[in-house]
């Protein structure tokens, strides 16, 4: 005849009784661990009536509302901090007791896709290319020259960013009487390639916008009278304009690889923090939670035993008693347990919430405003110097 | 395969049923237990010289009471009440008391005479003493049956009996 001993009232807590073990050798938590059984023997009824669990099922349960409280504030600090932690060492021994200093790596991070587009920035690496034109030849094959020439996997593509075929700049026809800018009388000089320079002859000081609007002329002139240096690019298909008339002439252009844009790697994160999983916080030190906490603990833990004697009253739904059956209060117990865990749970989020940096600082800020509110009301004596 | 009603479970049920008779209803009974062997009976099977019972037990039950009825009109003084006696039957395991028919309870001072024993209450439909073993000490289609289901109560249906036709001197259990 098994008979399986319930708690009769005494309890002696050493390693090993718990089922992970997390914190059998705190010496604190050996000390609060007996008297966390006789806590919960008692708000469970005992020793007016039996309580069917034994001292195990309570240290479990001890041991679960340790964890989970460790959980729920390292979990509120991962989210506080995640933008700060995201792609740090996870090999770090544990952040539990450091003081997170926020920094802007995944903001940076996270804006390095704008730059890239923007070709000012980002991770993806831009590449110069380019190909020799040939007379009479408007169109080029960019995607035939990457295959050749650009160390491309079989499925890779590039992607041109920028086409370096432009007219020359308009201001190195500044003086170049068919610009058609009206001031030709310099012409010679421009032919000696003194264009651009003062020649040590008479100058006239004019104001910048001048020269603005003669440059702007030119470049008009440009696009109504003449065939503009332009390009159309379509799926890597370049065509150039104008129509080239002299062979030799290369036309440069800069590009990146699809498959490196594709890349999700962001570099210099390898191993480390890449979701809340591995974000290096370990279990609690009990004997450094303060009396808080342990309240918080002790409650939690007399909500989990309670919902665990519910389950061992309620695996029946009755118990048969010498020619009848009676109901146990294992429905009540499980209401109530679970009930105790949402309220005890809601209670440290909001508690936690309210010590968020957002909180805090908004709470010191109204503290600011309400001294100054108050100095205010202080009399300001009239200086008289 | 025997899943619900095993030896762990069972253990819940006493503790719950000692604990409910025990130490929260508490309705005790003193069970005189039938001495056959000391009795002697005459050669028509007749205790004449009184029925001889063993040390007197005292015992938690559940008392199942009948109303007590008018005493017959040539049966001045006395009174007729049938009583069911709910035992558990783990508490009898351990004194090792088995009731029978004939045997004599007493509750408020008063005795009742067992008719009749029943002791069909079982858990999950099985009782543990008959796991069905061949004579090579297995089971074919189970195994471990001895350990699933239990027996549960030991229920006596009984009638009083005036104490002058029982006998017993009344003495310190």
């Amino acid at each position: 005849m098994a008979n399986i001993t319930i708690y009769d009232g005494t309890s002696r807590f050493f390693p090993g009784k718990t089922p992970f073990g997390f914190y059998d050798y705190d010496y604190e938590f050996q000390t609060d661990a007996d008297k966390v059984v006789t806590f919960c023997a008692r708000r469970l009824g005992y020793p007016i009536e039996n309580i069917e669990l034994q001292d195990i099922n309570f240290y479990a349960a001890f041991e679960e509302a340790v964890t989970t409280y460790g959980n729920e504030i390292y979990a509120y600090k991962v989210r506080q901090d995640y933008l700060s932690l995201e792609g740090t060492p996870t090999t770090s021994t544990t952040l539990n007791t450091d003081v997170i200093q926020p920094n802007f790596a995944s903001i940076v991070r996270m804006s390095h896709q704008y730059g890239e587009e923007a070709g000012v920035g980002g991770t993806t690496t831009w590449y110069t290319g380019s190909l020799s034109l040939s007379v009479s030849v408007q169109d080029y094959d960019l995607n035939t020259w990457a295959q050749a020439s650009a160390s491309l996997d079989s499925t890779d593509r590039i992607e041109v960013k920028r086409v370096f075929y432009e007219p020359p700049p308009a201001i190195t026809r500044y003086f170049d009487p068919y610009a058609g800018s009206g001031l030709g009388m310099e012409n010679l000089m421009d032919q000696f390639g003194f264009g651009n320079m003062s020649p040590a002859i008479n100058f006239l000081m004019m104001p910048i916008n001048y020269d603005l609007q003669k440059i702007q002329a030119i470049e008009l002139n440009d696009q109504v009278r003449k065939s503009q240096y332009t390009f159309e690019l379509v799926n890597n298909r370049l065509r150039v304009f104008p129509i080239p008339t002299e062979a030799g002439g290369k036309l440069r252009f800069e590009y990146i690889k699809e498959s490196e844009r594709n890349s999700i790697n962001a570099p210099g994160t390898s191993g480390g923090v890449s979701n809340v999983s591995n974000v290096p916080y370990k279990n609690p030190t009990y004997k450094e939670i303060n009396s808080i906490g342990r309240q918080w603990i002790f409650e939690y833990t007399l909500a989990l035993c309670k919902e665990v004697l519910g389950y061992v009253r309620g695996k029946y739904g009755t118990v048969p008693i010498p020619g009848a059956e009676v109901t146990l209060n294992h429905a009540d117990l499980i209401t109530a347990a679970t009930a105790e865990k949402n309220l005890l749970i809601e209670r440290l989020r909001g508690y936690l919430e309210e010590t968020s940096r957002e909180k805090l600082l908004e709470r010191r800020s109204l503290e600011a405003d309400y001294k100054q509110k108050e100095l205010n009301l202080v009399p300001q004596p009239i200086f008289i110097g | 395969m025997a899943l619900y009603g095993e030896a762990r479970d069972i253990s819940l049920f006493r503790h719950i049923n000692r604990e409910l008779m025990h130490d929260i209803i508490s309705q005790q009974v003193v069970y005189h237990k039938y001495n056959l062997v000391e009795t002697k009976i005459n050669i028509y099977g007749e205790a004449s010289t009184g029925r001889i019972f063993q040390e007197p037990t005292l015992l938690y039950s559940l008392i199942e009471r009948g109303d007590e009825s008018s005493p017959a009109f040539d049966e001045v003084g006395t009174v007729a009440q049938n009583l069911t006696f709910r035992f558990l039957r783990d508490d009898l395991t351990d004194i090792q008391l088995v009731c029978d028919q004939g045997d004599i309870i007493q509750w408020k001072d008063l005795y009742y005479e067992v008719d009749n024993v029943i002791s069909n209450q079982l858990f999950v439909g099985k009782n543990p003493d008959y796991p069905n073993k061949d004579s090579t000490g297995t089971n074919p289609l189970e195994t471990g049956l001895e350990n699933f289901g239990t027996s549960l109560s030991v229920i006596c249906n009984a009638h009083y009996v005036p104490a002058d036709k029982v006998g017993i001197d009344k003495q310190r259990l």
